[in-house]
C-alpha cells in the first residue's frame, strides 16, 4: 500500500465562479466512492473575480488503512487533471509548469474573461486564442477544448456544473458519473441546473477533440440586390482579393450617403488601384479603411444608427426580454460645440467654432438621455438623421475629405517609395477613430506621425526597412497609452535613429 | 434554529448543524471550522475576533449559531478591531475560564500587539487561544511577516500543527491545557491553505463553560500581581522564564506535542514545524523517504510547537546525528538560530543547515523545500536520483513554457465586482486626474484598495487598516493640491475614525478624506459593522458616521452618492478648491452590490411574478456606434463591461459589451457623460407586467415610427 499515488487535481478559475463549489462536488463524491478526497484553497481577496485555484488530492482507499498525508500544495510536473473555467488561466497554468506531458489531462473552456488590461487596450489587445490553444496543446498528455462558459449560460448553471460533467468524461479520476450526480443532490443547492449542466458538460467534453478551428465566414455578394450595378463596377475595378471588401465598402457608403458618394468611394480606390506596387491584399486594406473613414461618424450619422429597424427587437433578445414585457431604450448622448456646429458650413462652423473658443466653451457638451423607444426621442433623432442630404454641405465633411485625401496622397507618395512603407501608411488610418476626446486625441497623433515621422522620412534617402518599421512602431506607440508617453518615446528614437543613418550615409 | 447574519456572503446552515456533533460522530468541514468545533469541544466561554481571510469564518459561523451559544452559554463578540479582541482575553486572567480570540495575522497581531503584550506579562488563570491565520505566500494580502515574532517578545507559546483535522482540533484541547498549565496564553498559527483544507475528525460533546450569563461569578479578589503595572512587572518578567517556560516545556514533553517520525537513529535528520510537514513528506515520497502516509524514512522531529523548543528534545534529536536539516519557511530563521543555539549549549557538533540551503523569504512551494532538501541529501551522499531529475524536469519545462509561450500573459488581479459603488468614485478621480493633474492619494486596507490596480492604478501609499489619513498627515500643507485620503467603512471603524480623523481635526490637517460608505465590512465577506442598517436579521445599529464626524469636530462634510460621477467630481474639486481649511471630509454612499443583489433579486423576482409591474435595468454598447477605443473600460474597468470581436466587416478592433451580468448600476451612462467619451451606452428598461398606462405610451411611440417606416434603414440595406 504504501506506493499508493494520489490522483492530483488543480482547477484554476476566477473568484466567485464556483471554483470552490466545484472541488467541493469532487471531493465529496470521492468520499462517497470509498476514497480519502482532501481539498484546499486560496480564496482571500481573489474572490473579486481575481485568478485563484483549488486544490485536491484523491487517493483510492481501502476501509481501515491508515490515515494519509496528502500535501495542499500543487506541485509543477505532478498534476493529472488540470481543470481551467477560461483559456487564458489555462496558460496561466501551463507557464507554472502544471501542465505537463508526460501526466497531465487539460480540460479547458474556450470561453474567454478579458483581463483588464486586454479590455482596455486602446485597439486590439486581446491574446491570442489560436496560440493559447496550441501551447497547451503541446504541453498537455491530452487537451479538451470546448466552450464550456457558452454551454453553462444554455443550461442556466454556474460554469462549475459543466466542468464537473468534463471531469467525469475525462475519467482521470476513480469516482463514477453517477458518484458526481449524487454529489450534486447532496449538495442539494440549485440540483436540477446543475444535474442540467453536469449531462452537458460531460457530452460536451467526450465529443470535444482539438478545437476545430474557427473560419471566418466568407463576405457573400448578395446576388441581385438593388445597387449592385456599383458592385458590379467594383469587381471590375479592383483585385479579386480586395472584391468583397469593396463590395462591402459600397454598400456600406451606399447605406451611408448614397450612390455618388459610393462613387467617389470606387474612384479614390481604382485611383491607388492603378498604381504600381498596389497588390491585392494593399487594396484591400486601403478599401478597408478608406470606407471605414469615409463614413465618418457625425451626429448624422449616429442618429441613423440608432434608428434601425431591427434595433429594437435585438435589444429585447440581449435584454431577454419576454413577449408581454414592454422596453424602453434611453440613449446617453453629449455632443459638444464641435459636435455640433461642424453641422454648418465650413465659413460658418468655423466662425462659430472660433467664438466659442474665445468664451472658453470648447470643453462645454449637452448632456442628453434621449429615449428612442418614445415618441419626443424617435423625432429628434429622426430629424437629425434626415439631414443626411445636407452633409457634403458641412464643416466636418470638408474637413473628412481633407484628412482622406491627405491620407491618400500619402499613400501614393510612400507607393513610389516602398510599398512596405505604403501599406504602413495606410494602417495609420486606424488611430482616427471614435468620438469626442477618443478622436481628438487620434487625430492629433496621427498629426504628429505624419508631421514628425512620414514627412521628414519621405524626404530622406533612408534605407527601405527602416520607413516602414519607423512608421508601425509610431502606431503601436500610439495605442499604447491615452497619454501619448510612449508615442512621444517612439518618435524621438526614430529621430535618433535617422539622425545617425545621415551622419553614416555622410 | 434562528440564525441571524443572513446578509453575509456566506451562511453557514450545515456548519452549524456539525457544531453540534456530539461524541463519536464525523466531522466534515473545513480546517477553520474544524477549530470552531474544537473550542465548543473544550468548553471555551468566549470567542471574539475581527474578521480577515484566512478565519473569517471562525467568526462568521459563530455569529450564525446564536441558539447553540445561547443554549451553552457562550458570549461571542465581533470586535472593533484586533486590540479589542486581544483585550477580552483579560477575562481569563482573574478567572478560570477559557476563551480564544482570531483574527488575520501579521496584521491583526500588530493592531492587538499592546493587549497581548499586556496580558503575556501578568499571565492567564483561564486558558488562552489566539487563532491567527498566517496571510503567508499565494493568495495572501497583507505584509509578508510571521507571527512568530510576537510569540518571542512577548513569551507567548505558539502551535503550528500538521495541517489535519485531528491534530487541528488536538492542539486546540491540549493548547488550552498547555496556557492552564503555564498560565501563559497561547497562539495557535494556522496558514491559508491549512484553514481552508477540508477533512474530517471524530467529535466530542461540547461543553458547557463553567463561568458564563447561565452561571454567574462573583468579582475576583483584588490580588496587585495580576495588573501588568509596576512594580509586579518586574517579578512577572522573571515568571515568564523561571516558572511559565519550564512548567510549558514540561507540558509538551509530558503530552508528546511534537512528534518524533522515521527511525529512531540516521546520519541526517530533518527538523519541521507541524504546518509544512505534509509538503514535506509529499517531496520526500519522490526521493523514496516517504510514503502517502507520511511514513518517514528518515528521522524527522515535527514540531507542532514551535515556541518554547524543548532544548533536551532538540538536543537528544540531533545528538548522534551528523547533520540537520530545518525546514522553516519565512523570515529571519528563528527556529535555526534558537536550534543553533541549543546545539551549541550542548557542546553537539551536529551541522546545522536551514536557510542555506532553502530559502530566507518566500514561500515554502513544493520546488522549493524539493530543492532544498535535495541539496541537503545530495552534501550527505544520499542524492536521490528521481527528485534530482523532477528539480531538472520544471525547470527545463519552465524554459520550453517560456519560450513556446511567445505570449504576454497579463495579470488578473482581483477588481471591483459588477456594478461596485466604489468604482464610480475612482472613475471621478481620474477624469478629475485629467482636468486637474496628480493630486497625492493615501490608499487604507479594503476593497477600495482595488483601484491600485488597472485601469485606475493609483495611490501613493498604504500603511494599514484605518490608517490613510494619519498616512497623509505630513504630506498636508507640501503640496498643490490637498492630499485624498480613501478609507471604507469598515476601516474607519476599525481605528480611522480615532487614528485618522481625530488626530486631523486637533493638528488642523489641510487634507481631504473619502469615506466609503457601503454599509459592510465587504472585503472580509459583508459583514455588518456598527453603522450597517439595522435589519430584521443584521446585527447592525445604523450608526451615522456623518454624526460621529460631527462629534469629533469635523465641520466641512458633504455627502455623495457615488454611482452620479459628475457630482462626485464636482464636490471632489470643491473639496480641493475650497478656501475653508482644515479636515474635509466626503461620505460616499453607496450599498455594497454583492450584498444588495443578493437581498432584491429574490424580491424582484417574487413582485414579478406576483403579476406586479417590474422594472429591470440594464446597459448596452450598440456595436455599430462603438469604434473599439475602450476609453469606457479605462475610466470603469467593471467584469460586466467588456469586449467582443466587431461585427463590421470592415474594423477589426474589438467592441466594448456589457455582458449579462449588468446590474444596471448606470455607471456606463454617467462615465459617458462626465467624460463626454461617445454615445454607444444605452439604457434598456425592460418593464415586466407593464400597466396600462406604459402599453399606451409604447402604442404611440409604435404608430408615430410606422410612419416613418420604409424610410428608416435596416442595417447594410442601401436606403437609395
Amino acid at each position: 500500500m504504501a506506493d499508493l499515488k494520489p490522483v492530483k487535481v488543480l482547477i484554476a478559475a476566477l473568484g466567485g465562479e464556483g471554483g470552490g463549489v466545484l472541488a467541493g462536488w469532487i471531493a465529496n463524491a470521492a468520499v462517497a466512492s470509498g476514497h480519502v478526497g482532501q481539498r484546499t484553497s486560496i480564496p482571500g481577496v481573489a474572490q473579486r473575480t481575481g485568478a485563484t485555484t483549488y486544490y485536491l488530492e484523491v487517493l483510492p482507499q481501502r476501509a481501515g488503512d491508515a490515515r494519509p498525508v496528502l500535501a495542499l500544495n500543487p506541485a509543477p510536473g505532478e498534476v493529472d487533471l488540470m481543470v481551467a473555467s477560461e483559456l487564458l488561466e489555462s496558460i496561466r497554468a501551463v507557464q507554472a509548469g502544471y501542465v505537463t506531458p508526460d501526466r497531465t489531462v487539460l480540460l479547458a473552456s474556450t470561453s474567454r474573461v478579458f483581463t483588464v488590461d486586454e479590455k482596455s487596450a486602446m485597439g486590439d489587445g486581446r491574446v491570442d486564442p489560436e496560440r493559447m490553444q496550441e501551447a497547451a496543446n503541446r504541453f498537455a498528455r491530452r487537451a479538451v477544448f470546448a466552450d464550456f462558459g457558452r454551454a453553462a449560460a444554455d443550461a442556466r448553471c454556474p460554469v462549475s456544473a459543466v466542468l464537473l460533467g468534463a471531469v467525469a468524461a475525462s475519467e482521470v479520476l476513480p469516482i463514477s458519473a453517477d458518484a458526481f450526480r449524487a454529489a450534486i443532490r447532496a449538495e442539494g443547492k440549485a440540483v436540477d441546473a446543475n444535474l442540467r449542466g453536469f449531462e452537458a458538460g460531460l457530452a460536451l467534453a467526450e465529443a470535444a477533440s482539438p478545437q476545430p478551428k474557427a473560419s471566418a465566414a466568407p463576405v457573400v455578394p448578395a446576388a441581385g440586390s438593388p445597387a449592385n450595378e456599383l458592385e458590379a463596377t467594383a469587381k471590375k475595378q479592383v483585385p479579386p482579393e480586395a472584391a468583397a471588401i469593396a463590395i462591402e465598402g459600397v454598400r456600406r457608403l451606399m447605406d451611408y450617403q448614397g450612390p455618388r458618394y459610393a462613387e467617389l468611394y470606387l474612384d479614390r480606390v481604382g485611383r491607388l488601384a492603378k498604381r504600381a506596387g498596389a497588390d491585392g491584399a494593399f487594396i484591400r486594406e486601403l478599401a478597408r479603411h478608406l470606407a471605414v473613414r469615409m463614413s465618418f461618424e457625425d451626429t448624422i450619422r449616429v442618429a441613423q444608427l440608432k434608428l434601425r429597424a431591427d434595433r429594437i427587437d435585438r435589444l429585447r433578445r440581449e435584454a431577454k426580454a419576454r413577449d408581454d414585457d414592454l422596453i424602453e431604450v434611453v440613449e446617453f448622448l453629449k455632443p459638444g460645440p464641435e459636435e455640433i456646429f461642424s453641422l454648418l458650413t465650413p465659413r460658418l462652423g468655423r466662425a462659430v467654432l472660433a467664438f466659442v473658443a474665445r468664451r472658453g466653451w470648447s470643453e462645454k457638451s449637452l448632456p442628453m438621455r434621449v429615449r428612442t423607444t418614445g415618441t419626443g426621442g424617435f423625432l429628434r433623432l429622426k430629424a437629425l438623421s434626415g439631414l443626411r442630404a445636407w452633409r457634403p454641405r458641412t464643416l466636418r465633411y470638408a474637413e473628412e475629405q481633407a484628412w482622406i485625401e491627405r491620407w491618400l496622397s500619402l499613400v501614393e507618395r510612400a507607393l513610389a517609395r516602398d510599398p512596405a512603407l505604403a501599406r504602413e501608411v495606410i494602417e495609420t488610418a486606424r488611430l482616427v477613430k471614435g468620438y469626442g476626446e477618443t478622436y481628438k486625441r487620434g487625430h492629433a497623433n496621427w498629426r504628429r506621425i505624419v508631421d514628425e515621422v512620414i514627412e521628414p522620412l519621405l524626404a530622406e534617402r533612408m534605407p527601405k526597412g527602416l520607413l516602414a518599421d519607423a512608421v508601425l512602431q509610431c502606431r503601436v506607440a500610439a495605442l499604447a497609452d491615452p497619454d501619448g508617453n510612449s508615442l512621444t518615446a517612439v518618435i524621438e528614437s526614430v529621430r535618433a535613429a535617422s539622425a545617425e543613418q545621415r551622419v553614416a550615409a555622410e | 434554529m434562528a440564525i441571524r447574519g443572513e446578509s453575509m456572503e456566506v451562511s453557514f446552515h450545515k456548519e452549524i448543524e456539525s457544531l453540534r456533533l456530539g461524541a463519536g460522530e464525523t466531522f466534515h468541514g473545513e480546517g477553520i471550522l474544524a477549530v470552531t468545533k474544537a473550542l465548543l469541544q473544550s468548553g471555551v466561554a468566549y470567542v471574539g475576533g475581527y474578521q480577515g481571510a484566512p478565519v473569517t469564518h471562525l467568526l462568521d459561523v459563530l455569529v450564525q449559531s446564536e441558539d447553540l451559544l445561547a443554549e451553552l452559554g457562550v458570549k461571542v463578540e465581533t470586535c472593533t478591531n484586533e486590540a479589542a479582541a486581544a483585550a477580552m482575553l483579560g477575562a481569563s486572567i482573574n478567572y478560570p475560564v477559557r476563551g480564544a480570540v482570531t483574527w488575520k495575522s501579521i496584521v491583526g497581531t500588530n493592531v492587538a500587539a499592546d493587549a497581548l503584550s499586556n496580558l503575556a506579562s501578568c499571565g492567564v488563570m483561564g486558558g488562552a487561544l489566539i487563532i491567527v491565520g498566517e496571510d503567508y505566500g499565494e493568495g495572501a494580502s497583507v505584509i509578508q511577516e510571521r507571527t512568530h515574532a510576537m510569540a518571542l517578545k512577548s513569551s507567548l507559546w505558539m502551535l503550528d500543527p500538521r495541517p489535519e483535522l485531528p491534530t487541528i482540533v488536538r492542539m486546540v484541547e491540549q493548547g488550552f491545557e498547555l496556557s492552564e498549565a503555564s498560565n501563559t496564553p497561547v497562539i495557535l498559527e494556522l496558514r491559508i491553505r491549512a484553514c481552508h483544507v477540508f477533512g474530517s475528525f471524530k467529535t466530542k460533546d461540547n461543553v458547557a463553560p463553567r463561568v458564563s450569563s447561565k452561571h454567574r461569578t462573583g468579582p475576583a479578589k483584588f490580588l496587585y500581581d495580576r495588573l501588568s503595572h509596576p512594580p509586579v512587572i518586574f517579578p512577572q518578567e522573571v515568571a515568564k522564564f523561571e516558572r511559565r517556560m519550564p512548567a510549558a516545556r514540561k507540558f509538551i514533553l509530558e503530552h508528546k506535542l511534537n512528534e518524533r517520525l522515521g527511525p529512531k537513529d540516521g546520519e541526517i535528520g530533518i527538523i519541521v514545524p507541524g504546518g509544512l510537514f505534509n509538503g514535506l513528506s509529499s517531496r520526500l515520497s519522490l526521493a523514496a523517504l516517504s510514503d502517502v502516509y507520511g511514513g518517514v524514512r528518515i528521522p524527522t522531529l515535527v514540531l507542532n510547537v514551535t515556541h518554547p523548543l524543548v532544548p533536551e528534545e532538540i538536543a537528544g534529536f540531533c545528538a548522534g546525528k551528523n547533520a540537520v536539516l530545518v525546514v522553516e519557511e519565512g523570515s529571519p530563521d528563528f527556529l535555526e538560530q534558537a536550534i543553533g543555539q541549543i546545539l551549541r549549549k550542548a557542546d553537539l557538533n551536529t551541522k546545522l543547515h536551514g536557510k542555506d540551503m532553502l530559502v530566507m523569504a518566500g514561500e515554502y512551494t513544493p520546488f522549493v523545500i524539493g530543492r532544498g532538501l535535495a541539496r541537503f541529501l545530495a552534501g550527505y551522499g544520499k542524492a536521490s536520483e528521481p527528485l534530482e531529475q523532477w528539480l531538472k524536469s520544471v525547470e527545463s519545462r519552465k524554459d520550453e513554457a517560456t519560450k513556446a509561450l511567445t505570449i504576454n500573459i497579463p495579470p488578473r488581479p482581483p477588481t471591483f465586482c459588477t456594478g461596485c459603488p466604489e468604482r464610480p468614485i475612482f472613475s471621478a478621480m481620474k477624469i478629475l486626474k485629467k482636468e486637474m493633474g496628480p493630486v497625492h492619494v493615501a490608499v487604507d486596507i479594503g476593497c477600495h484598495a482595488l483601484a491600485t490596480f488597472p485601469p485606475f492604478s493609483q495611490g501613493n501609499s498604504i500603511l494599514g487598516y484605518g490608517m490613510s489619513l494619519a498616512s497623509a498627515a505630513a504630506v498636508s500643507g507640501t503640496q498643490e493640491h490637498r492630499p485624498i485620503s480613501i478609507m471604507g467603512d469598515g476601516g474607519f471603524w476599525h481605528n480611522g475614525l480615532l487614528t485618522g480623523v481625530t488626530g486631523a481635526v486637533f493638528n488642523k490637517d489641510d487634507e481631504i478624506l473619502i469615506v466609503m460608505n457601503n454599509g459592510y465590512s465587504s472585503a472580509t465577506g459583508q459583514q455588518d459593522l456598527i453603522s450597517s442598517a439595522p435589519e430584521t436579521d443584521g446585527r447592525g445599529r445604523g450608526l451615522d458616521i456623518e454624526q460621529a464626524l460631527k462629534g469629533v469636530g469635523v465641520s466641512w462634510i458633504k455627502r455623495v452618492r457615488t454611482y452620479g460621477v459628475s457630482k462626485v467630481a464636482a464636490t471632489l474639486r470643491e473639496a480641493l478648491r475650497t478656501p475653508v481649511k482644515g479636515l474635509k471630509v466626503i461620505i460616499a454612499d453607496g450599498e455594497c452590490q454583492l450584498a444588495r443583489q443578493r437581498r432584491i433579486r429574490p424580491e424582484m423576482a417574487k413582485r414579478s411574478a406576483a403579476g406586479e409591474r417590474v422594472v429591470r435595468t440594464r446597459f448596452w454598447v450598440d456595436p455599430e456606434v462603438c469604434t473599439g477605443d475602450h476609453s469606457c473600460i479605462r475610466l470603469s474597468g467593471c467584469p460586466s463591461l467588456t469586449i467582443k470581436p466587431t461585427e463590421d466587416k470592415l474594423r477589426t478592433d474589438p467592441v466594448a459589451h456589457v455582458n449579462q451580468d449588468c446590474v444596471g448600476c448606470g455607471l456606463c451612462g454617467e462615465v459617458s457623460h462626465a467624460a463626454q467619451l461617445c454615445p454607444s451606452f444605452a439604457e434598456i428598461n425592460v418593464i415586466e407586467n407593464p400597466s396600462g398606462w406604459d402599453r399606451l405610451r409604447h402604442r404611440l411611440a409604435r404608430g408615430v415610427r410606422r410612419l416613418f417606416e420604409g424610410r428608416v434603414a435596416p442595417a447594410a440595406v442601401p436606403a437609395e
